[in-house]
């Protein structure tokens, strides 16, 4: 079972973090744990790339099973809202799968 | 720290999951037992097979489990049988000698 957990502060999500295994299917063919990492792996990308945000990132230098994903707490205007809108279209993606296949993934969402 | 897109991040390693597959027979040792150009004894065991890859000539018998077999004794010979099949015969050593 993937945890996957967003923390939100005063109207902005600070962090988030993933953890565990799916478990839908042999390796190589576990669709949930494709879908989780690649909306997780583009988005702490995206974050970095598009957005140019420095995000902390720690994901036991991807061994897999472990991501977590802190944003700095001050961010110019512009730049904030491009992580956002990256971390909104995550957590919205992540609640989806965790909808849909909720054997494999539970989701959370945390005011800090 | 940019992170490599690996599908499986959130997947157990590889060896990590349980496999269905990971069973196999033991080997049944098929095959010739007895080579061309050697003597036997009756009942002595030719071939292992399943099928009749080689089919019962002259003096062999064929068991339940397709094992050929010598009906006497003599020397052991492995011939063509027809345009693409094999039989294996045993030709008693005074024939042997005639032929």
């Amino acid at each position: 079972m993937i945890h996957a957990t967003i923390h939100y502060g005063a109207k902005r999500i600070n962090s988030f973090q993933i953890t565990g295994h799916a478990d839908s299917g042999e390796y190589g063919q576990d669709i949930v744990c494709a879908a989780v990492s690649v909306l997780a792996i583009t988005t702490v990308n995206g974050l970095q790339r598009v957005a140019k945000i420095p995000v902390s990132v720690d994901n036991r230098d991807q061994a897999g099973g472990f991501l977590e994903v802190h944003l700095p707490p001050k961010l110019e205007a512009s730049t904030e809202l491009k992580g956002q809108t990256l971390l909104q279209s995550f957590a919205d993606g992540l609640r989806d799968v965790a909808t849909n296949y909720a054997d494999f993934v539970e989701f959370a969402e945390i005011k800090d | 720290m940019l992170m490599n897109m690996n599908l499986q991040f959130f997947s157990h390693h590889k060896g990590g999951g349980s496999t269905a597959n990971g069973r196999d027979s033991a080997g049944r040792r098929l095959g010739t037992k007895a080579a061309d150009g050697s003597t036997v004894t009756t009942g002595s065991i030719l071939y292992r097979q399943r099928g009749t890859h080689i089919y019962p000539g002259l003096n062999v018998g064929r068991g339940g489990d397709d094992t050929l077999f010598a009906k006497a004794a003599g020397v052991v010979k492995f011939e063509r049988l027809g345009r693409d099949k094999r039989q294996v015969s045993v030709y008693p050593v005074a024939e042997e000698a005639a032929k």
